[in-house]
């Protein structure tokens, strides 16, 4: 009798266990992506990337950010938003390296996962960095650089704002690299903080101040839009050696018509797709490695339709 | 009794030992070959179902190719028809970025795109296809992007076949062809719950994927460099199971890709769970039903394993109460009840009868006195009548007469030391007027002896064996001494004559040696003493009994020890 009893108990838990194994998954989870814009292609690939993995680990993902890149303000606005509506994980890119510190400590406080991807924030609470090795990235377009073949070299840099972190990264990355050339005579920065037609703007005055320019350098997408803008406008594609980031299909168009020589090319879909595939596995309780690095690829006239080139250039739609 | 130190395994924990054990192998047992069916069953079905979808991939996208070869076939017969414009082929099939056309010596003649812009100069034409001249094959290239256009960079595939004109040249016409059709379509194809299926050509290039940004970002991988070396058909490489297809009229060859495991993986985890539950509750139920066959069963058994380790050290006073439990238990505990009884009767019985022997053994001793002595005495009273020496005579008798009271006794085998003093003293006087005062006695007694209680006639042989073995040959007058007093806590009665005395050996002799033996001898020494000496021993063990001490013409003396007993003390 006791023994058939246990075995009734027995079978009575199994079924239990087999109804809560097979009771239905709960509700999506909610990850939160806050890029710096919304408007150039780097962020559009972005977002592509990460919506690729957020139907790939079914999450409910939301991406928002802010007009420009100087409203670190808004940025922040979004980030406690995004907590407030009950993000698990938020994937963000910092446009102001310290004054989103704080608001990311107060939604790290209140549980939430944060990865960052693209550029940094100052906060040690972050799970995972995602993106290219922006002093890596700085020292590639130093070496694109280096290819004019002007005896003296007259450096123009158009940056972003001072505060963010990737741009202060591949600034210094570009100088320590561009140092090693004895040709360099003149390194000058000018900083555009709201977009293309204030790079526009500044690379214009940049080069009224300085007409010995040969080398102009924009260290991330839209700051290399403007300075092409400036090139074409001023018909400088010849004697200027115009080195630009990512692969916004008007910066292509101009590397092929030579007002751009050298495309420095970060994987924004990896960014995109790593970012939000980390959220998931740390959701799930797995670790990540403190920083996952990106490619960049260096692409010029010349290797633009190598197959591995287009590849990396091309979105595939 | 060293066994039962040693360490040993309770039957209790020995059992639900065995039943975890075996629990546990018939659950991995039931679950390796429910797992193994259940693999393999899976495995089959998802190859089949695997097949039929890239089955159906194969026919649609080789109706895709046949369309496409259609549309080359009109394009060709519109060239030899000197028609040059494919504006309406373009506006019907969106999927047709551009047909170029080249000469012999691959200059581009003619192109045809719809609203795309050419571009001035052309840095690499990726639309141009170098292939057999004159070869009427469907080429078809790997997947690049649209170099001809300014601003517009679509990826691609291009068709090339070449075209004999009416002049008899030859002109290549490419087209360049979009991924929407195709895509549209593969990226509904479905092969289980996260299987898809992917073209790649002959060489391993892939044409198109589902996830083609993903392996041009580096992000997946998709091991194409050992899928080209694989034949058609279905082949599983750990878990996942690779379904290929050529198609017949180009080189693409048509993947599907389903990983069994997923599905598989899934079900062992949950069975898994569901086996660890299980063996958790099987090791709780088998320690709780260990616990409760040790309460019925093996407690009992222990109670009766102390009980007869009892049993075994005081067999005769062992009290068993019965062991309560399970059936097999109480019949045990009942088998040993009446085990312990029989042998305790029979343990009683034996005794008994030992005790019956030796009290006949002794009658038959104290029987073995008498009938010289008798004889002789009544040959003396006899003398006496005939002498008229009546009042002599009646003292004899009358001596005679108490001195047989006292040996009869009612029968009592001990009585008081008073008597046997008395019946010693009856004895002397007897054998003091047939030896006509030829020895001389005198008796010492402790009056506090004299009420505790000793065997009957012990006394009478020792004096028996004085007079006739020490006095009887002496030429002077013998003197016998009794006495008897307190040693410890024991009784000594000593006789001690002054007769010619005994060897050291005879001395021992005398004790040693059994009747049968002596009777072979022919040596009448100490028949007596001996016997006396073995009563004592019987009745009262060691130490007690007789010691004798002799010297050769000085004299020897009997020492008698008893313990002090008082009356119906035994």
């Amino acid at each position: 009798m006791r023994a058939r009893r246990a075995i009734a108990f027995a079978f009575a838990a199994f079924f239990l266990a087999a109804c809560q194994a097979n009771a239905p998954a709960p509700s999506r989870r909610y990850v939160a992506l806050v890029s710096k814009t919304t408007t150039n292609a780097f962020w559009k690939y972005v977002y592509a990337g990460a919506n690729v993995a957020a139907t790939e680990y079914n999450l409910a993902l939301t991406m928002d950010g802010p007009e420009n890149e100087k409203n670190y303000v808004a940025q922040n606005k979004l980030v406690e938003k995004a907590v407030a509506d009950g993000a698990e994980a938020i994937v963000f890119s910092a446009i102001d390296y310290n004054a989103s510190a704080k608001t990311i400590q107060e939604a790290v406080k209140k549980g939430v996962k944060i990865i960052v991807i693209d550029s940094d924030v100052n906060s040690d609470q972050v799970s995972c960095r995602i993106g290219t090795d922006n002093y890596a990235a700085g020292c590639m377009a130093a070496k694109a650089a280096m290819g004019c073949e002007e005896g003296v070299l007259n450096i123009g840099i158009v940056n972003i704002d001072k505060n963010t972190e990737n741009g202060q990264q591949r600034e210094q990355g570009f100088r320590d690299e561009i140092a090693k050339d004895m040709r360099v005579a003149m390194v000058q920065t000018v900083n555009a903080m709201e977009g293309e037609e204030e790079a526009l703007e500044k690379t214009k005055q940049l080069l009224l101040d300085y007409p010995g320019i040969n080398v102009l350098v924009g260290l991330n997408e839209w700051t290399g839009l403007g300075i092409s803008d400036a090139v074409e406008e001023l018909g400088l594609a010849e004697k200027t050696l115009v080195v630009a980031f990512d692969n916004n299909v008007r910066c292509i168009r101009r590397l092929e018509s030579g007002e751009v020589d050298a495309l420095i090319v970060q994987n924004s879909f990896a960014m995109g797709y790593l970012g939000i595939e980390s959220a998931y596995k740390l959701l799930k309780g797995g670790t990540l490695p403190e920083r996952i690095n990106t490619d960049i690829t260096l692409i010029t006239r010349e290797n633009m339709y190598d197959e591995d080139c287009q590849k990396v250039l091309f979105m595939f739609d | 009794m060293k066994r039962r130190h040693r360490p040993e395994l309770s039957l209790a924990l020995i059992m639900s030992g065995m039943v975890v054990l075996i629990v546990v192998i018939s659950i991995f047992l039931a679950f390796e070959i429910f797992m193994g069916l259940y693999e393999n069953s899976m495995k089959e079905s998802a190859i089949t179902s695997s097949e039929q979808a890239i089955g159906q991939v194969a026919k649609t996208i080789a109706k895709y190719t046949d369309n496409i070869s259609l549309i080359m076939e009109e394009i060709q017969n519109g060239i030899s028809n000197g028609e040059e414009d494919f504006a309406n082929l373009l506006d019907t099939r969106p999927d047709i970025v551009a047909i170029t056309m080249y000469d012999e010596s691959g200059r581009l003649t003619g192109c045809w795109a719809g609203e795309y812009e050419l571009k001035k100069s052309v840095a690499k034409n990726l639309s141009y296809m170098e292939i057999p001249q004159g070869s009427r094959d469907l080429n078809i290239s790997k997947p690049h992007i649209e170099s001809l256009f300014v601003g517009e960079y679509p990826w691609v595939v291009t068709i090339a076949q070449d075209a004999m004109i009416n002049s008899g040249e030859w002109v290549r016409i490419s087209l360049d062809i979009r991924f929407s059709e195709i895509a549209n379509y593969m990226d509904g194809v479905g092969i289980g719950q996260h299987g898809y299926c992917f073209i790649m050509d002959k060489e391993g290039n892939v044409i198109y994927h589902p996830k083609q940004q993903l392996l041009y970002f580096k992000v997946k991988e998709e091991n194409t460099e050992t899928l080209q070396l694989l034949a058609d058909g279905s082949h599983t490489e750990s878990n996942v199971i690779y379904t290929i297809r050529s198609l017949e009229n180009c080189d693409w060859r048509i993947v599907g890709v389903c990983s069994v495991d997923e599905v598989i993986t899934a079900k062992v985890r949950y069975t898994l769970r569901l086996l660890g539950a299980l063996l958790l509750l099987v090791l709780l139920t088998a320690s709780i039903s260990g616990g409760v066959f040790a309460r019925i069963f093996s407690n009992p058994v222990k109670i009766l394993v102390k009980a007869m380790g009892k049993f075994e050290e005081n067999a005769e006073e062992f009290q068993f109460t019965p062991v309560r439990g399970t059936s097999e238990v109480a019949a045990l505990s009942d088998s040993f009840g009446h085990m312990v009884v029989n042998m305790q009767k029979l343990v009683e019985r034996i005794r008994q009868e030992e005790v019956f022997l030796r009290k006949t053994e002794l009658n038959a001793l104290q029987s073995q006195i008498n009938p010289h002595f008798l004889y002789n005495t009544l040959d003396s009273v006899s003398w006496m009548c005939e002498e008229g020496r009546n009042k002599d005579a009646a003292f004899m008798v009358n001596t005679l007469a108490r001195l047989f009271r006292i040996s009869i006794s009612k029968g009592h085998d001990l009585i008081p030391i008073e008597k046997e003093l008395q019946h010693a003293e009856c004895y002397l006087q007897i054998q003091k007027f047939r030896y006509k005062n030829q020895f001389n006695y005198s008796i010492e007694a402790d009056p506090e002896c004299l009420s505790y209680y000793c065997n009957k006639i012990m006394l009478q042989p020792m004096i028996e064996n004085a007079i006739y073995h020490g006095l009887d040959r002496m030429v002077d007058e013998g003197a016998i001494l009794i006495r008897i007093f307190w040693e410890g806590k024991d009784i000594v009665m000593e006789v001690e004559d002054n007769g010619i005395g005994m060897t050291p050996q005879q001395c021992e002799d005398i004790l040693q040696i059994e009747r049968k033996e002596r009777k072979v001898s022919g040596d009448q020494i100490g028949i007596g003493i001996k016997n006396v000496h073995d009563r004592i021993r019987i009745y009262f063990g060691e130490p007690y009994g007789i010691v004798i001490e002799s010297e050769e013409d000085v004299g020897t003396k009997v020492i008698i020890r008893i313990p002090a007993i008082k009356e119906g003390e035994l």
